[in-house]
């Protein structure tokens, strides 16, 4: 056996393995100390992360990939189910990337969640996410995808729920589990019509078949499937209400990992379209609306989390936009540069929520560059990355992405929305630092603002490092397997730097205009496109349901109940005897004139009958 | 009444039915049927009711206009055919007027419409005598006719008497009335296979004569006229009311019992003739029939009320002397069905 892909797979396998060994551990019914979430928990995944480096420098150094199919586990006649890993370089590089913003969520979280009584728990779920989001990216097959891609569902619906006595996170959880079922549908239908038509779940073998056959139907799936878990429009409103989790669960499920499984899915599966115009034209159509739509609903809200979470959502629809542009490793790159700044974000976030006392509107902080300089640094470097500043991480691939979008001959519409939404990141982002950060304070007197803390300000650090080195590191790294155009006009080429300023001056002036007063009787609209999400909500949340629910009634009041039972079935059948009942009762009478002339007319009758 | 007067009646009725079953020349046939007419008069108007003198009354007009219509098709037929022999009757119009005639005699639908009157105001024995004596003379002389008859006229005769009783039998709580409705039903059955099997005809009519026997006479002994009196009735003779469940599901064709010998045998023998259409419907309105035996017997259940345990039967028996009819009448209608290719070959002496 060769060595290297034995040392490489063995690593990976190892990595599995301790990650699996604190859940295997838990099933053991003795109750664990209050440390056991930073012993076993944080330090599993910390040496899961330094052991899966093994496997990325071999990767680095020698190009190795390796694909392991581990068990044959189950088959009909012809068809056969295995669990097969493929480390290749998606997995190869985004499992050390997903394993070391675990790890510095992890700390965060054990200062974080430090007075829950269930912390132990929390970080359990936490861990078997993680599992299921490894699972997910290293499949081979779609029935190990399923599996992983179902794992994080229920790990989110967990753990967004966390909080359980409050009806608002119930709610969110619930329209997480719906809105991804939806988008379940998708999937399914495309394994259906994989199993039936090319008889096989292995990736490999339908990239194969895939020649043979008009992919449409199961590529329309998988972009239903994307939508759904990735919170594109249309099955976006669960990502913004999902942050009544708490921040860890934010940071790691809903910026990091989970979301960005669904665009995992297409990447993975990106030979399968890059013939296919349709699906093509939806990814870019549907990942322009989702941006542009997301970064507007971001521009007027006035919590932290969910600023936050409509930029994820907004640069998730960036990524599904590179797919549309046919360059799946330019959407990879921004999934990994992305999770750096995203995950820094929310830890950010959440320091600030805990030291101004679970405060998360941001008209009610402010001036906090003084007080937390370390955090609010960080806030600032993790909204420069977002925004694309040259050199950071978010720049590497950001950029790459609208240059790609600007030299390509494609829909102009989609990359006007794109450039548009560009701009609106910048507006946010600089919105979010002007109203934390900087003027005066306007929170409570005596907040335990406190960021001294090494469990909070370490991952913070290590993120920072991230997002400012990320970028650079894994792009001199990898091969691109596209040759990207390098010659443009002047003005295409600085297009994205462009919007950004323009976006970052206007919001500069607009946010000025706060403390100045230009109307005696300044008229604010309450509701507006941007603060009701676009009415999404308002319309379809109570519409679809009635229209379900109406639907169920009729069909059980009027064609079950009514026509069955009532019309023909068994009061039918009762209601006609009696009628006959009555009409063979009614002649008699009691006249013989009656009866006999009855008896007349038949005799008459029969015979005249006869005649004829 | 004086017991020689009672001779004379029983007498004469045998007399009568007697001489329809010996002759074979319509005159003769005609006169027994006069007979008998003549005779149960004074039996059903002996308790000078009201009721009862009516009924009489009616029962005299019908029955005298049916001999009438049929000494009519017996002469034309003999004007015609220049015979006066009963089993050689071939004219059709002489043979439609007569079986009009006799389906009004024996209360055929859609000449039914006097018999549940009638025997509403009869006494049960009275009614009993009717539903089953009076009905053999005219079902010998319709067996006699029946191999020329038009087949169409039967079948429309049988499947009519059994829907029509089905649903008129639904609306009673007077069970003469009820009975009245059974005995148009049972002919239905009857007659429908007439033109078959007339040896299955009459064992259809033997077996429902032994089953109404065992009703009427229960009833009788149970002093029961309606319904109401049935639900009360189970503290006087608890053995009897549940022989009456059974025998009342024997007159709704229900196995294990023989009344289920009648419908099996029937409708082996219609669909064997290709009659599909007929037996679908005629075991259709048998159904709607069994509804109201059944409810019957639903009312017999012997049910308690919640109450105390002083509620029980009566210390006093009524006299069962001298009653040897009734538990031969109830065991052949509740135990023969195993019996049935004997009962069968009793009766099948035609074809």
């Amino acid at each position: 056996m060769y060595m290297t892909p034995m040392m490489l797979s063995s690593s990976l396998v190892l990595t599995l393995n301790i990650l699996l060994y604190p859940l295997l551990t838990a099933l053991d019914p003795t109750p664990k100390k209050p440390q056991w979430a930073s012993t076993h928990v944080k330090t599993a995944v910390s040496t899961a992360f330094f052991i899966s480096l093994i496997p990325l420098m071999m990767f680095l150094d020698q190009g190795t990939e390796s694909i392991m199919i581990n068990w044959h586990w189950m088959n009909t006649s012809t068809f056969d189910i295995n669990i097969s890993f493929k480390f290749d370089h998606y997995s190869l590089i985004f499992t050390p990337i997903a394993l070391f913003v675990s790890w510095s969520i992890l700390e965060f979280a054990s200062w974080y969640m430090h007075s829950d009584p269930y912390m132990n728990r929390f970080f359990k779920y936490l861990l078997l996410f993680l599992v299921a989001m490894i699972v997910l990216v290293t499949a081979n097959n779609m029935f190990q995808l399923f599996i992983g891609w179902e794992g994080v569902g229920i790990m989110s619906f967990l753990l967004i729920g966390w909080w359980y006595g409050r009806s608002d996170a119930n709610t969110a959880a619930l329209q997480a589990v719906l809105y991804n079922r939806v988008g379940d549908i998708g999937l399914i239908l495309s394994m259906a019509w994989m199993a039936t038509n090319m008889n096989s779940w292995e990736i490999q073998q339908i990239f194969f078949l895939s020649k043979d056959f008009n992919m449409t139907l199961p590529l329309l799936g998988l972009i239903l499937a994307a939508t759904g878990k990735s919170a594109q429009f249309g099955l976006h409103p669960w990502l913004p209400s999902a942050m009544e989790g708490p921040t860890p669960v934010s940071a790691l499920l809903h910026s990091s990992t989970m979301v960005v499984a669904g665009i995992f899915l297409l990447i993975r599966l990106h030979p399968l379209m890059e013939n296919n115009q349709l699906a093509l034209t939806t990814c870019l159509c549907l990942g322009a609306l989702t941006t542009l739509f997301t970064a507007t609903c971001a521009l007027t809200q006035n919590d932290i989390k969910k600023i936050v979470a409509f930029s994820t959502s907004s640069q998730l629809g960036l990524m599904m936009v590179t797919i549309g542009l046919n360059q799946p490793q330019l959407a990879f790159l921004h999934i990994c540069t992305h999770a750096f700044f995203k995950a820094m974000l929310f830890l950010c976030s959440g320091s600030i929520i805990h030291s101004l006392n679970d405060e998360q509107d941001i008209r009610k902080m402010g001036g906090l560059h003084k007080l937390m300089p370390f955090t609010s640094s960080c806030l600032t470097i993790g909204s420069l990355a977002l925004t694309g500043t040259p050199f950071l991480a978010g720049f590497f691939s950001k950029d790459a992405i609208i240059e790609a979008l600007n030299t390509s001959h494609l829909n102009a519409w989609a990359l006007a929305l794109t450039l548009i939404a560009t701009s609106f990141t910048a507006v946010y982002s600089f919105r979010v630092v002007f109203f934390v950060t900087m003027g005066t304070p306007r929170f409570l007197p005596l907040s335990p603002i406190n960021e001294n803390n090494p469990a909070v300000i370490n991952p913070i650090k290590r993120l920072a490092w991230g997002s400012i080195i990320a970028g650079l590191i894994i792009t001199s790294n990898f091969l691109p397997l596209k040759s990207p155009v390098m010659t443009m006009p002047f003005m295409l080429k600085l297009a994205a730097l462009f919007v950004s300023i323009i976006g970052l001056l206007s919001a500069m002036e607009l946010a000025a205009m706060t403390s100045k007063q230009f109307k005696t009787t300044p008229t604010l609209p309450l509701h507006n496109f941007s603060n009701m999400l676009g009415f999404f909500p308002s319309t379809i949340h109570r519409l679809m349901p009635k229209l379900n629910l109406t639907l169920g009634q009729l069909m059980a009041t009027q064609l079950l109940d009514q026509s069955w039972l009532e019309k023909s079935g068994p009061k039918g059948i009762a209601s006609m005897q009696i009628k006959m009942s009555t009409h063979a009762s009614d002649p008699q009478q009691g006249m013989i004139k009656t009866y006999l002339t009855i008896f007349l007319l038949t005799s008459t009758l029969a015979i005249l009958l006869m005649l004829l | 009444m004086p017991a020689i007067l009672y001779f004379m009646f029983y007498a004469s009725l045998g007399l009568g039915t007697s001489l329809t079953f010996l002759s074979s020349h319509w005159l003769t046939a005609w006169m027994g049927l006069e007979l008998t007419t003549l005779a149960i008069l004074p039996l059903m108007a002996q308790h000078h009711h009201p009721r009862a003198s009516e009924a009489t009354t009616k029962y005299l007009l019908v029955q005298a206009s049916a001999t009438g219509m049929l000494l009519f098709a017996t002469i034309l037929n003999g004007w015609v055919e220049m015979s006066w022999s009963i089993n050689e009757m071939k004219n059709p119009y002489a043979l439609t007027l007569a079986m009009s005639a006799l389906a009004l005699k024996l209360g055929l639908a859609p000449f039914h419409l006097w018999l549940p009157e009638v025997m509403q105001g009869l006494d049960l024995l009275t009614g009993l005598i009717l539903s089953t004596w009076q009905k053999l003379a005219p079902f010998a002389l319709l067996m006699q006719i029946s191999q020329a008859m038009p087949p169409t006229l039967l079948t429309i005769l049988g499947l009519s008497s059994a829907t029509l009783a089905a649903w008129g039998g639904l609306n009673q709580t007077q069970l003469r009335k009820i009975m009245a409705y059974s005995s148009t039903a049972h002919l239905g059955w009857s007659v429908i296979i007439l033109q078959f099997s007339p040896g299955l005809a009459l064992m259809a009519l033997g077996i429902y004569i032994m089953m109404t026997m065992a009703a009427f006479l229960t009833m009788k002994d149970m002093s029961s006229t309606k319904i109401s009196t049935f639900s009360t009735s189970w503290s006087k003779s608890p053995e009897k009311m549940v022989a009456m469940i059974l025998i009342l599901l024997s007159l709704g064709g229900l196995p294990p019992m023989t009344g289920f010998t009648i419908k099996w045998l029937v409708l082996e023998e219609l669909t064997k003739q290709d009659m599909y259409t007929p037996a679908t419907l005629i075991v259709m309105a048998a159904l709607i029939s069994l509804y109201f035996y059944a409810r019957l017997s639903y009312f017999t259940i012997i049910s308690l009320f919640p109450g105390t345990t002083s509620i029980k039967t009566y210390w006093r028996q009524k006299n069962i002397k001298d009653k040897l009819i009734l538990p031969i009448a109830t065991t052949a209608t509740l135990f023969l069905l195993p019996l049935m290719p004997l009962t069968l070959a009793l009766t099948y002496f035609y074809n």
